[in-house]
């Protein structure tokens, strides 16, 4: 699952979040604007019936009034003189509420001033007209004057009232129009913002209905991985934890329990709690390697590693190996997440196979020792019993019983057979000694070398010492020497009594897998060095053994042999990473093959 | 190559802390015929007083053993060449171990030869004929690696 997608999504849904808050504030606000308009627009047509239906009420007092006079002037009966006067305090009353109904329109006030005027003059006329009625001697032309003016008052004040219901109508329907243009594009205003709103959550919708199929499918990429990681720690006996830096909140996988010994979740992962387990003469490591961890943090920082030793909630002791590094997220959020590793086995071998290797270093010191011991010490009283041999065969032996001289010549034998031990000895452990300078070397230089070396025995036996030419090789000279002379020697020591020895040295280069013997060697050209003679030979089935250090096929009276000679031979050639055989033809003669790997 | 007159005695001083090869020593030099005076001190401490001591008669070669108690050979050795009195006595190196370090430091120490103790008598004789036989004081300017160690 890419990170970075699922970022971008969740700004695109903020984004459109903040576009939908805003779009559905306007509308709120248009709609709430609009109903207070219609409120305000009922009011207003209210407010217009009022002011007409005060209006009507006004004349109809009025003409209440009038017919009180008129019954009055007929029949002089005071009863209808009752109706006038109450007629006139309801003008009043519904004049003051006139008064209040137009207090917004100046020129309505206008109107009803003038209507006030009007009203009072009427109402004079009323009272003049009574005058003139009762007036005695009656004069007739006077009260029909009177009732006329009235009459022409009366209808000044109908004309009055019929303008001011004008009046009102045209401010009604002036209101109405200037309401009307006001909201005529309300709808179609709200019906784009309606379709805009509808693409914003469609869009939504999709959008997060695609996020949702991302982070399932995350989900389940997610589950399969979790479960296989559980798995792989459980295999692999280790276990993961992250401590968010900021909020101090440890967490543990489940094999974290288990390799502390406890069942997953069964305790509040806390540091604390964790340096229970530790070892108390660990609980240092930890800390510091916390300190570290966390300290000067530097993205190129190799994550810090520390070995512990903890005590499970069984009592056993394990030893672990924790691995920490800090990691930052996007939000520069800081966590040090860590793999705990339950490393005992892998320790305690370490530590025996350091203890070995210890063992190991001891016992070469102890053989460089031996070197000095047999050197020295041991050469020492060995060569004095030899001088004092020789100082006794000078002077005293002819003064010697003959048993006194056999048992004489058999010490001299002895000690020379030591002598030789000794000397064998001392090379074979410089054979085994590990600092070793290799260099080019001409092989046929060394084998002339052997030639001079073992010039006396190859002249004492009338022997033929040959080779066919020998390569130059990145060898320890002195050690191949050594090879050499030991090889010759051992053909010129076990060469038939009767025959004259024939020893031939070939060399050729052959490949590895060409012979069994070099097919678990690395090296895949050799050269072949073969070391042939006509001598005793050797039942083939020694032709381990007599590698092997001490072993010996002849008895030590035959042959002058101390058994160290062809071990020192083996050394050598594994040295050099080669192999050496060797083929006994009893009667006939011997072989002995030293592969040299060609590098 | 006799470099002395044949009255004279050679001064031969022995330091070596092996009674045996004490004995050996001393038996070979009365069998070679050539007239020569013999001292044997036991270890290195002795050597040293031997040699500071007022008045004595210093040795024209001195053998001296490697391996000895309280001083070792080496250390004589070093001593001897820092001082100036002595540091102009011939000295044969004398001793059962012929390892390559010992011999390199001897060398380089200014030893005037290196003798690995023979075990047969005979070879004794004719070897230490031959070191008091050849006038090695005069042989230091000609000397190398090669003929060093005296192998008979």
């Amino acid at each position: 699952m890419n990170l970075k997608a699922v970022f971008t999504s969740s700004f695109f849904l903020k984004n459109i979040f903040a576009v939908s808050l805003v779009v559905l504030i306007f509308i709120s606000g248009v709609s709430y604007k609009h109903t207070i308009n219609l409120t305000d627009s009922a009011e207003l047509v209210k407010h217009s019936y009022e002011v007409r239906i005060e209006l009507e009420h006004l004349v109809s007092c009025v003409f209440n009034a009038e017919s009180g006079q008129r019954g009055y002037i007929v029949s002089h009966d005071t009863v209808y003189l009752h109706s006038l006067y109450k007629a006139r305090e309801k003008v009043d009353q519904s004049f003051n509420r006139l008064v209040v109904l137009t207090g917004d329109n100046l020129k309505q006030q206008s109107n009803l001033d003038s209507l006030h005027s009007l009203i009072d003059l009427r109402f004079k006329y009323f009272d003049h007209t009574f005058k003139k009625a009762n007036a005695r001697p009656f004069n007739e032309a006077a009260l029909r004057k009177s009732l006329l003016h009235g009459k022409k008052v009366m209808d000044l004040i109908n004309v009055q009232i019929n303008k001011m219901n004008i009046l009102e109508s045209v401010n009604l329907k002036e209101r109405q129009q200037k309401y009307e243009n006001e909201i005529s594009f309300t709808p179609i205003f709200t019906l784009i913002l309606f379709a805009f709103s509808l693409l914003v959550f469609i869009v939504s919708y999709f959008k997060i209905n695609e996020d949702l199929i991302k982070l399932k499918n995350a989900n389940e990429v997610l589950t399969i991985t979790t479960e296989s990681f559980k798995h792989a720690e459980a295999i692999g006996n280790f276990s993961s934890w992250q401590w968010d830096l900021e909020s101090s909140i440890l967490t543990y996988s489940d094999n974290q329990y288990r390799l502390l010994g406890c069942e997953p979740q069964s305790f509040k992962p806390s540091i604390k709690k964790f340096l229970e387990f530790v070892h108390p003469n660990d609980i240092h490591l930890i800390i510091e390697g916390n300190a570290e961890a966390t300290n000067e943090y530097d993205a190129n920082k190799k994550p810090s590693t520390s070995l512990f030793r903890v005590i499970r909630k069984d009592g056993e002791l394990r030893y672990f190996k924790s691995i920490a590094k800090v990691l930052t997220n996007s939000r520069g959020k800081k966590t040090l997440i860590g793999i705990n590793m339950d490393v005992t086995e892998q320790h305690l071998s370490n530590v025996s196979l350091e203890e070995r290797n210890r063992a190991l270093e001891q016992s070469n010191k102890e053989l460089a020792s031996f070197n000095h011991v047999a050197s020295h010490d041991l050469q020492e009283p060995l060569r004095k019993i030899q001088t004092f041999i020789s100082r006794i065969e000078d002077k005293e032996i002819s003064s010697m019983s003959s048993t006194a001289k056999e048992y004489f010549a058999r010490i001299h034998d002895a000690a020379s057979r030591m002598r030789r031990l000794i000397d064998d000895l001392l090379l074979f452990s410089s054979a085994t000694k590990t600092e070793k300078s290799f260099e080019k070397t001409d092989l046929n230089i060394l084998f002339e070398h052997s030639k001079q070396e073992l010039a006396q025995a190859i002249e004492d036996k009338n022997a033929i010492v040959e080779s066919t030419p020998l390569p130059t090789l990145n060898v320890i000279s002195f050690q191949i020497q050594q090879l050499f002379n030991n090889l010759i020697g051992n053909s010129l020591k076990y060469s038939k009594p009767n025959e004259a020895p024939m020893i031939q040295v070939t060399s050729e280069k052959v490949l590895a897998k060409d012979y069994p013997v070099l097919k678990t060697e690395p090296y895949k050209k050799y050269y072949k060095i073969s070391f042939i003679d006509n001598g005793l030979g050797f039942e083939q089935e020694y032709a381990e053994k007599i590698f092997i250090l001490f072993h010996r096929l002849h008895h030590v009276t035959e042959y002058k042999g101390t058994g160290i000679g062809l071990a020192i031979c083996k050394k050598i050639v594994e040295n050099h990473a080669g192999v050496i055989t060797a083929e006994g033809f009893p009667g006939v003669g011997s072989v002995f093959t030293v592969f040299l790997p060609e590098q | 190559m006799q470099s002395t007159t044949q009255n004279e005695p050679i001064q031969i001083l022995l330091a070596d802390d092996d009674p045996d090869d004490r004995l050996f020593f001393k038996d070979a030099f009365e069998e070679i015929k050539i007239k020569t005076n013999v001292q044997t001190v036991n270890d290195g401490v002795q050597l040293m007083e031997y040699l500071t001591k007022e008045g004595v008669t210093l040795p024209q070669v001195l053998f001296l053993d490697l391996n000895m108690p309280r001083k070792t050979g080496m250390d004589c050795l070093k001593e001897i060449k820092r001082i100036d009195k002595l540091k102009d006595i011939a000295i044969a190196i004398y001793s059962t171990s012929s390892s390559e370090e010992d011999i390199e430091e001897t060398f380089v120490s200014g030893a005037n030869v290196y003798i690995k103790k023979p075990s047969d008598f005979n070879a004794l004789k004719k070897i230490l004929s031959e070191v008091v036989t050849t006038n090695l004081q005069y042989q230091t300017s000609g000397l190398n690696r090669d003929n060093f160690i005296l192998n008979l």
